[in-house]
């Protein structure tokens, strides 16, 4: 059905009609790719290469030591690992933190509902400048600032409010008749949860996992002001100021390793689930 | 009995994201929307070091030069990038709708740069892109004879903002683009079917069909946009990595310098009451365009 769909729809008239499109939409996706490939090349490339303009004969052959260089010794490996570690345990706490609170507030109905979904709505709206400086003044006087702990801490409260969104309108969707049954045999709401509707809520789980991983993966403000330090760095921050180091000392094929190494693990994700993340990012404003 | 169990179940499960959220949200905002009416200093200082001192954050503020400079540039940003960005998704969005082939590769291309680390991003701009020797503008402008244009400063003191505003605009477009393109989905084929049937031009089709029927959308991208350029402040450092200039600083950028003091000139003497002062003047921003265009979609009696 959708084969024939398909040519019936391949006519060269048709595609004609669509060429003005084609040519626009069609200049843009290649200047995307110019410019993730360029950097790419670049980054195999030497800087005497880079500046010559010969770094696509790869005459002196392809240079990994770029990224052995920007992995080692500027430290990527750290920041890399600072970020993952950051990432992971985020990701996993705002789903058991905001999965609950979305199954409440889409199933139950009690006095104060609409304000608690109002209140996680705001938090959307909110800028980080309005939140930044009571924190930090707070973390100071605890002795906390700068530290693991810390910012995944922040990581995870500032991405409970959209997690919850999102999957409120997951739940929603959700048949209450599993409940129904649930109840029936004698399984208490909360075991009905745990047991049955969050397995069932998987897809819309991982769809915003995916997407909060991104967010978490690249982060900088927070980060820049929370955990900027040599040993607690993220990636973003790290980058930042490698590049900018990196800029002095004229090591052009280990800035550009290094911003390979940095866009890599999303772009990755991106390449294998980007129906899913497209999806998030639709499914999360539309309603916002 | 049942409710009872509810109760502590409903308790249970919003608790922990209530609790985040008066922590990190609730009790920030509170006390930075105070901080704005207060002399304070240093961001650490203790409650008891405050002194009232009521509008004088924002009376300074708008009579610095450096601020008044970050908020023309915010200005510009929202109004001339908004317009491109949300001109250009809505082109893309229309286009990737059209029945093209190939859509659902074309939008995960145009989307790619939003799943980049910004700072990943701002740096293939600024050392490729914008190289003067071997950058891409420059290399393009020379194959095409324009030996002159091809020696152009995109990161020189004229260009710095016009540069800056393009990279980040590059990056919104796709972002943008999916609203526009779930919106336009939205919309039941058969409006169109019939249209046609009528007669009407695909052009006439998008201003009498799809346009008045986007409003909505169009509300939602207009919102986003505006809380995504308030909190302008990657591709402002990027472009100026070593101290501000009054061609890239933003509200967020001045704020820093103000209450973290960053940069190695003293450019600004701390004072985080006037740092707080900008983080309500940039909720205002946000409040009035969201009320603003709440009206405007009121008005209209389609829903979809």
């Amino acid at each position: 059905m959708q084969k024939t769909k398909m040519k019936e729809k391949f006519s060269l008239k048709k595609e004609l009609k669509h060429a003005p499109g084609y040519l626009i939409v069609g200049l843009w996706v290649i200047f995307t790719f110019v410019l993730i490939g360029w950097i790419i090349l670049a980054s195999f490339s030497t800087t005497r290469e880079i500046f010559d303009g010969t770094l696509f004969k790869f005459a002196t052959g392809l240079h990994f030591e770029n990224y052995v260089k920007a992995w080692t010794t500027h430290k990527v490996s750290s920041y890399f690992m600072n970020s993952l570690l950051y990432t992971l345990v985020s990701c996993t706490m705002v789903i058991l933190i905001a999965a609950p609170a979305a199954y409440v507030l889409s199933r139950f109905k009690f006095r104060g509902n609409g304000l608690v979904q109002n209140l996680f709505a705001t938090a959307l709206g909110i800028p980080a400048i309005m939140i930044i400086m009571p924190l930090f003044a707070l973390v100071t006087q605890a002795h906390l600032n700068q530290s693991k702990g810390l910012i995944i801490f922040l990581y995870i409260a500032m991405n409970v409010p959209f997690t919850i969104f999102f999957l409120s309108t997951f739940f929603h969707n959700l048949s209450t008749t599993f409940e129904e049954a649930a109840a029936i045999d004698g399984c208490s709401p909360m075991k009905t949860f745990w047991r049955i509707m969050l397995p069932l809520a998987q897809p819309g789980i991982i769809t915003v996992t995916i997407f909060n991983f991104i967010t978490i993966w690249n982060e900088y403000f927070i980060s820049l002001i929370f955990a900027n330090t040599a040993k607690n760095r993220p990636i973003a921050v790290g980058l930042y100021s490698m590049i900018q180091s990196m800029r002095y000392t004229g090591d052009w094929g280990g800035m550009f390793a290094a911003v390979v190494i940095v866009f890599l693990p999303t772009f990755v994700l991106y390449i294998f689930l980007s129906e899913k993340i497209i999806a998030s990012v639709t499914g999360g404003a539309i309603k916002g | 009995m049942k409710t009872t169990k509810n109760k502590a179940m409903i308790i249970l499960f919003l608790a922990p994201a209530l609790i985040l959220y008066l922590f990190v949200f609730l009790y920030p905002t509170t006390r930075t929307f105070i901080m704005s009416f207060f002399k304070v200093e240093g961001v650490t200082d203790a409650l008891s070091s405050w002194k009232f001192d009521g509008f004088d954050n924002f009376k300074t503020l708008f009579g610095t030069p450096l601020f008044v400079s970050a908020m023309k540039n915010i200005g510009l940003i929202w109004l001339v990038g908004g317009i491109s960005v949300l001109l250009i998704s809505l082109l893309f969005g229309v286009i990737l709708t059209s029945g093209v082939l190939g859509k659902s590769f074309l939008r995960s291309v145009i989307y790619l740069p939003n799943v980049i680390s910004a700072v990943a991003m701002g740096t293939m701009w600024i050392n490729y892109v914008y190289n003067p020797d071997f950058g891409l503008f420059n290399s393009f402008l020379k194959l095409i004879g324009q030996d002159g244009l091809a020696k152009t400063q995109w990161t020189g003191p004229e260009l710095v903002f016009w540069s800056m505003l393009i990279a980040y605009c590059f990056g919104m477009v796709g972002y943008h683009m999916l609203i526009w393109m779930s919106g336009i989905e939205r919309i039941p084929v058969d409006f169109f079917e019939a249209a046609k049937l009528e007669g009407a031009n695909s052009f006439q089709r998008f201003s009498k069909i799809t346009l008045p029927l986007l409003k909505g959308v169009c509300r939602t991208n207009i919102v986003l946009w505006t809380v995504s350029t308030m909190s302008f402040f990657v591709w402002s450092q990027l472009f100026s990595p070593v101290n501000l200039s009054e061609n890239t600083v933003t509200p967020m950028s001045y704020m820093y310098e103000l209450v973290f003091g960053a940069s190695s000139s003293a450019l600004t003497a701390r004072n985080s009451g006037a740092g707080a002062a900008i983080g309500v003047i940039l909720v205002i921003i946000v409040v009035v365009v969201f009320t603003l265009t709440q009206r405007i979609v009121r008005h209209d009696d389609v829903e979809l």
